[in-house]
């Protein structure tokens, strides 16, 4: 089943066109990487699906519900704020500098939006919010604040704070890229650990190895398109594309 | 110096006091509201609602509070026939909630605006509708924010009711002005300048401890 579609994806920031049309379809419990050089479109792509981004032309649709649909002219044209609101909420993201909330501690940022958009009782809330703290190994941390954790302890939490909302999807916005090298492991391993849950995934990564471990199919973007797509194998192992070539011996060379 | 003469004119002076903060908690317990409100407004997307603001807090942050004291209890009579005539105390409470409220406009404004975008992208991944972000994410983050320049207001505001004296409002200094030109003596003013010293470092202490309550946590 098609989890996530878009279709003929334009976004433009003033004269930059940084989505050139995208069409794009995730199938329930796969997980996608995207890759490609900086200011490819990949992030814009990964914030339109959740309405970050207000995407110009197209459409993207959540399971069978478009958020936004292209009239005669291609145009992207929203539904209300309330609806896209209701139907994004499928969608779980992780930002690349976590953006957990300062002022509340660890366990009140897993239980926010889960009293407040779901209106859920503050034991359930709790109950959910410890157990998610289990799952990605911070419980002694929960009273803590944001500002007392180290870069991939917040991002451990932020995960587990999307995961609050039971999404059908996750988002993955270069979740390592703040990270200090050695705590980029403990934040993937917590993302693999979602992958052998079968939790549908989009992930915007600079990690190759992990990327090619991890993906059930992998899309190659530069300057606004999606210029290749296909398991890993066939990205990394035999990539046909000159830019592909290009960017991966960099990516290496740099490693 | 004679001890009854000095308990005499103080109770004298310390009468003030009372109306003194009045006009402290009524300005603050409006102005407030007031800014919070404005700021929303000047944040947001309606042309006509900023320039509206932009034109208030323009003209009561471009003029002398004085003048505006002066406006209110001596102008509004005459520009409306006599249809509106403030009494002292009401004229300054207006007055003093609108001034205030000016400068606490561009207070908030600046606080919700130090406020990064990743907090509302966060709140809105979440599902958070933007009022329920503003209220329960930004807004207490913004607090902590505008803690320093809301204690500076109040300090000045202390020391502005003083203005008030100007349109027969019975306040320290006024009392004190009264029985210096009786006695031909400086002694009430100094009396004068101890209560509003006094006045003034409880609001410091209020401030600093709520400082204090919301250094619980850093921004990072």
């Amino acid at each position: 089943m098609k989890v996530v579609t878009t279709e003929n994806l334009h976004k433009r920031f003033g004269k930059l066109e940084v989505l050139k049309g995208i069409d794009l379809s995730v199938e329930s419990g796969k997980i996608i990487s995207i890759i490609g050089p900086s200011g490819s479109g990949k992030s814009t792509l990964l914030r339109c699906l959740n309405h970050l981004e207000v995407a110009d032309f197209g459409s993207i649709k959540i399971d069978d519900e478009y958020i936004c649909e292209a009239d005669e002219h291609g145009k992207a044209v929203y539904k209300s704020g309330k609806e896209v609101l209701r139907i994004c909420s499928r969608l779980g993201m992780v930002f690349q500098n976590f953006n957990l909330f300062p002022h509340k501690s660890v366990i009140e940022n897993l239980m926010e939006a889960p009293i407040v958009v779901k209106g859920e009782s503050k034991e359930a809330a709790m109950e959910k919010a410890e157990k998610l703290l289990e799952k990605v190994g911070l419980s002694e941390k929960r009273d803590a604040y944001p500002g007392q954790l180290s870069g991939g302890q917040q991002q451990r939490v932020a995960i587990a704070r999307a995961l609050a909302m039971d999404p059908e999807i996750m988002l993955f916005d270069e979740p390592t890229s703040a990270l200090d090298p050695e705590l980029i492991g403990e934040v993937l391993k917590v993302i693999k650990d979602l992958a052998e849950e079968k939790m549908t995934m989009i992930i915007v990564t600079h990690e190759m190895n992990f990327a090619r471990e991890i993906s059930d199919k992998v899309l190659f973007m530069d300057d606004g398109d999606i210029i290749a797509e296909g398991p890993p194998k066939e990205i990394f192992e035999n990539p046909d594309h000159p830019r592909i070539i290009t960017f991966l011996d960099k990516i290496i060379q740099k490693s | 110096m004679d001890p009854a003469y000095l308990a005499e004119i103080t109770e004298y002076i310390a009468m003030g006091m009372g109306v003194t903060l009045k006009v402290f908690g009524v300005t603050l317990l409006f102005s407030i509201p007031l800014g919070i409100l404005c700021a929303l407004g000047k944040l947001s997307s309606f042309r006509i609602i900023h320039a509206v603001l932009g034109v208030y807090t323009w003209i009561f942050r471009g003029t002398p509070l004085l003048l505006q004291l002066f406006f209110t209890y001596y102008g509004l009579p005459i520009i409306t026939g006599g249809a509106i005539q403030l009494g002292p105390e009401v004229a300054a409470y207006i007055t003093f909630v609108f001034n205030y409220g000016a400068y606490f406009t561009e207070i908030f404004r600046a606080g919700i605006q130090s406020i990064g975008r990743g907090q509302y992208e966060a709140s809105k991944a979440l599902g958070m509708s933007p009022w329920e972000t503003m209220r329960r994410i930004i807004l207490p983050q913004a607090v902590k924010v505008i803690l320093p320049p809301l204690g500076n207001e109040s300090i000045n505001l202390i020391k502005d009711t003083a203005l008030c004296s100007v349109i027969a409002v019975t306040e320290i200094l006024k009392n004190a002005k009264r029985i210096m030109s009786r006695d031909f003596d400086i002694t009430a003013l100094v009396i004068a300048a101890l209560i509003y010293l006094a006045l003034t470092f409880i609001v410091i202490q209020v401030f600093r401890h709520l400082e204090k309550r919301y250094s619980y946590y850093s921004i990072k």
